[in-house]
């Protein structure tokens, strides 16, 4: 299905010939997407029927006015990956904001940037250190949009120690509404600068983004201000050695540790002393026992190479309750504080450090991991993709009660042989703002290509949706259509509050509802 | 990557935006090295297979055709006859190495061959050889195209012959040592011409590595002042396209449930091998030179935008990629831009003639030259 009549010339008048696309090919590289094959059943979701590239904002404006006055629906997304990126169904339209890549201002003295939506992480640490300062990345990558995970989806890193997470680190935001109209949040609202989220002017902060975002179901955001923190390291960070295999010289403001502990009451417990001894500038699960003895291998053939020679050995145990701490300050004094505070709880929580990760070069492997947030590519690496279950933001025990769940879970579908057998504790996350919030996801890695894989791979991630409502644990990361149908009603019936502010907001539903809510609803629910 | 899937999906068919994709990749390699980061996969090679597949099917290009034929008449892709070929070295007092023995073989490429503005290149680094006593001959005119630009547009049969000629021709004369100034050859000799499993009897060196070795040996002393900031473009052939192909033969299988193994391990080209040193080592020991260096070197460089039969087919967008490159040249505050290909160096002169940066372009020879 074509974009009918003159609505592609309107368009293409909107952002210029050369930003503008209906080629099959050039769709087809949206509707690649990871996870796609849990939709769709191969790589490909639903191919829009046009790609836009607006450049600012007024364009942006343009282009939803054209939509609702033609009726067409649009979905709007930046770096993101995942289903719920692409368009949900026939008949959408796709705005990519790439070009859409500036970082407006880094406000020094007051810490805090003001970013368009395709800055990745990358590019505004790299800036933000150089000024002695550092944004928080979400655990999907350095290379994923700042602005997306603030505005309109779920975002953790494990800089969240220290950093807080993406929901609250948001400040004023520019959002063109799903019927045209530009609303201005925060101190933005009443003309005084980006510096704070809800005021003075308007906050919206729940209905724009609630827990997990509207995942391009409510307009599309352009602009926003994002809290930075302190960087204690040095302006630029050098990088040495071979990827995958970079590390970064530790500085002299850091100290790097991998943690271990005799249970997971006993990690839960420490990482509540950490919290309240607000110590730590990175902490949590960013590499889960199964993938340790990734850390230090270049492909998926040493990965299980490796995993072999630990497991025969039985090293594998000393990994068990493992988590990650960085330290770090910007006076002796206070590193010194936070090194006896973290030797205290180590002793009154049964902790220790795991020597076997006390090798510089792999420390400096796993500081440059965890600042830069690439632990990501080892879970494509493995079995060709993974996915992700649990993780909802919670409590950290609520959080540890997920993690001991997600193994038990999962323990039927490695046996099988469904998907790869990595011990069974991949719970990555950690706790954030001091501990006052966790989060741990369960990660599975499979074959995409391989029936069965995939097939347990769904049936995995169905039984964990699944048991998160009988086991009260809030609602999973692992987002799926109609989930605010499923999780709402055991959840202070959120879906009917989503569904009011959908149809006051988008009274014409053009913004994509797919990955958010449907404007009605549906039959039998 | 998706394209070459989406094609084999029959999700899409050929259409001129999809050839005009498939061609507008300089196959330059940073994509290959960049998804090796999470990835067992050499994305590179699935651009070369998608390339031939499309030669294959007739989705050829009218400037690479005549690239294919100027290659069919006259062994050279740059439309020139081949009885010029000779011609940058004459009035040269240089052994004719089809008449006479010579320990090192001088294999000038298509570009020096028939580049006028970059003769002088080829003959001060003929000069330069001469001066460290080495025993150097060239073809002449009866050099022949390296083949490599073939390959990387899809000709896969033009380039097993040519490829076969060299091989055969160099391991039949007396020849140990082919040295050549031109990345581009260099990195088919490295990274292409093991594909066609003919044992190579003779080494092959590029030409900075060869007089960086030359200036570790003493036999050139480069004492001369040259008081310049230059900064240093890794042509993409002599950096991560000259490691040299890695063989392999396997199978794929899984262990712990899901997790996909080579066996025999693979081991993976990652640019980390290419020739970044004896480039820098040879300014550096140049006095009063300092390199600076860009923000995008060595496996990471960005292409100078004449790659791939790029420059021949989408000439703006070779311009647009070199123009890229120039800026961020500039933005080093280095006086001079450097390299060590004649294509970089062909790309980068018509990228500063059209847009007027302010930055001077030598090749690294003539610095060396004006050392000594």
């Amino acid at each position: 299905m074509a974009l009918r009549g003159n609505v592609y010339r309107i368009l293409e008048d909107i952002v210029g010939p050369q930003n503008i696309s209906e080629e099959p090919v050039i769709l087809d590289t949206y509707a690649f997407q990871w996870l796609a094959e849990t939709i769709s059943g191969t790589k490909f979701c639903t191919r829009p029927e046009a790609v836009l590239l607006p450049g600012n904002v007024e364009e942006v404006q343009a282009i939803i006015k054209a939509c609702n006055r033609y009726g067409i629906r649009y979905k709007a997304f930046s770096t993101g990956w995942g289903p719920w990126n692409t368009v949900g169904g026939e008949g959408v339209i796709q705005l990519d904001l790439r070009r859409m890549n500036r970082i407006l201002e880094i406000d020094e003295k007051n810490m805090y940037a003001v970013v368009e939506p395709y800055v990745i992480g990358s590019q505004l640490q790299v800036e933000a250190m150089r000024k002695g300062l550092n944004c928080h990345l979400i655990g999907a990558g350095a290379n994923t949009s700042i602005l997306a995970s603030a505005t309109s989806m779920a975002g953790y890193g494990l800089t969240g120690i220290f950093t807080g997470y993406s929901n609250c680190n948001v400040l004023a935001v520019e959002w063109v509404l799903p019927d045209g109209e530009i609303l201005r949040l925060g101190s933005l609202g009443s003309g005084a600068g980006w510096f704070g989220g809800d005021g003075p002017g308007p906050s919206l902060r729940g209905v724009m983004r609630g827990m997990i975002g509207a995942l391009g179901g409510l307009g599309v955001f352009t602009k926003c201000g994002i809290k930075l923190y302190p960087w204690y390291g040095p302006p630029t960070t050098p990088i040495e050695g071979i990827h995958p295999l970079n590390g970064m010289p530790i500085p002299e403001s850091f100290r790097v540790y991998s943690l271990t502990f005799p249970s997971w009451e006993a990690l839960a417990d420490a990482v509540y002393r950490i919290g309240e001894a607000e110590i730590g500038y990175v902490m949590g699960r960013a590499l889960p026992p199964g993938l340790i003895p990734a850390l230090n291998v270049g492909s998926a053939t040493e990965y299980a190479q490796m995993l072999q020679l630990v497991s025969t050995e039985g090293m594998m145990d000393e990994f068990k309750y493992a988590i990650q701490i960085f330290l770090g300050a910007n006076s002796d004094r206070e590193l010194e504080y936070q090194e006896r505070a973290l030797e205290e709880i180590l002793s009154e929580t049964g902790g220790k450090i795991i020597l076997m990760l006390e090798e510089q070069s792999v420390k400096n492997i796993l500081f440059r991991h965890l600042i830069k947030s690439e632990g990501i590519s080892r879970v494509f690496q493995l079995a060709g993709t993974f996915a992700t279950s649990l993780g909802a933001g919670t409590s950290w025990d609520a959080a540890v009660a997920s993690g001991k769940l997600g193994e038990q879970l999962k323990r039927k579908y490695i046996e099988r042989g469904a998907i790869a057998d990595d011990g069974g504790d991949l719970a990555w996350g950690g706790a954030y703002q001091h501990g006052r919030f966790g989060h741990l996801e369960e990660i599975i890695m499979y074959d995409f290509q391989d029936a069965d894989s995939l097939k347990g791979a769904d049936e995995y991630i169905e039984e964990s949706a699944q048991a998160t409502i009988e086991k009260s644990l809030g609602q999973p990361i692992s987002i799926v259509r109609g989930m605010a149908e499923h999780f709402g009603p055991t959840s202070c019936d959120y879906h009917i509050w989503m569904r009011r502010i959908k149809k006051a907001f988008d009274p014409n539903i053009t913004a994509d509802p797919s990955f958010y809510i449907e404007p009605e609803q549906p039959p039998g629910k | 990557m998706i394209a070459a899937l989406a094609l084999l999906d029959g999700r899409i068919d050929y259409t001129d935006k999809l050839v005009e994709i498939v061609y507008q990749c300089q196959m330059g390699g940073a994509c290959d090295v960049s998804c090796k980061v999470n990835r067992d996969l050499d994305p590179l090679e699935v651009m070369l297979e998608l390339r031939a597949k499309c030669v294959e099917d007739g989705q050829v290009l009218p400037a690479h055709m005549v690239m294919i034929e100027s290659l069919r008449s006259d062994d050279n892709v740059l439309g020139e006859l081949k009885a010029e070929r000779g011609k940058w070295a004459e009035d040269l007092d240089v052994k004719d190495i089809t008449k006479e023995k010579a320990d090192v073989l001088y294999f000038a490429g298509c570009r020096y061959s028939f580049d006028q503005d970059l003769w002088k290149i080829a003959r001060d680094t003929i000069a330069l050889l001469k001066m460290a006593g080495v025993d150097v001959g060239i073809s002449g005119k009866e050099e022949a195209c390296c083949g490599g630009r073939a390959f990387e547009i899809g000709y896969r049969g033009e380039f097993t012959k040519y490829a076969e000629h060299s091989i055969e021709t160099w391991n039949a004369s007396d020849v140990r040592t082919v040295v050549t100034s031109c990345s581009d050859c260099y990195g088919a000799f490295k990274f292409h011409y093991p594909r066609i499993g003919k044992k190579m009897n003779f080494e092959v060196l590029h030409i900075t590595e060869y007089l960086d070795r030359l200036i570790k040996e003493g036999r050139l002393k480069p004492t001369k002042k040259v008081p310049l900031q230059v900064t240093y473009h890794d042509p993409c052939h002599l950096g991560r396209l000259s490691e040299p192909y890695i063989p392999w033969e396997g199978v794929e299988r899984k262990v712990l449930g899901q997790v996909v193994i080579k066996d025999p391990p693979k081991e993976y080209r990652r640019g980390t091998n290419g020739i970044y040193e004896p480039p820098r080592d040879l300014l550096r020991s140049i006095h009063g030179l300092e390199l600076v260096e860009m923000e995008r070197i060595k496996e990471y460089a960005w292409c100078c935008g004449a790659g791939g039969g790029v420059k021949e087919a989408y000439p703006e967008f070779a311009q647009w990629t070199a123009d890229e490159r120039i800026e961020e040249a500039k933005a080093t505050g280095a006086e001079a831009l450097v390299t060590a290909c004649p294509w970089c160096e062909r790309s980068f002169r018509d990228a500063l003639e059209h847009n007027g940066a302010k930055i001077k372009l030598y090749d690294i020879v003539e610095l060396l030259l004006e050392a000594l």
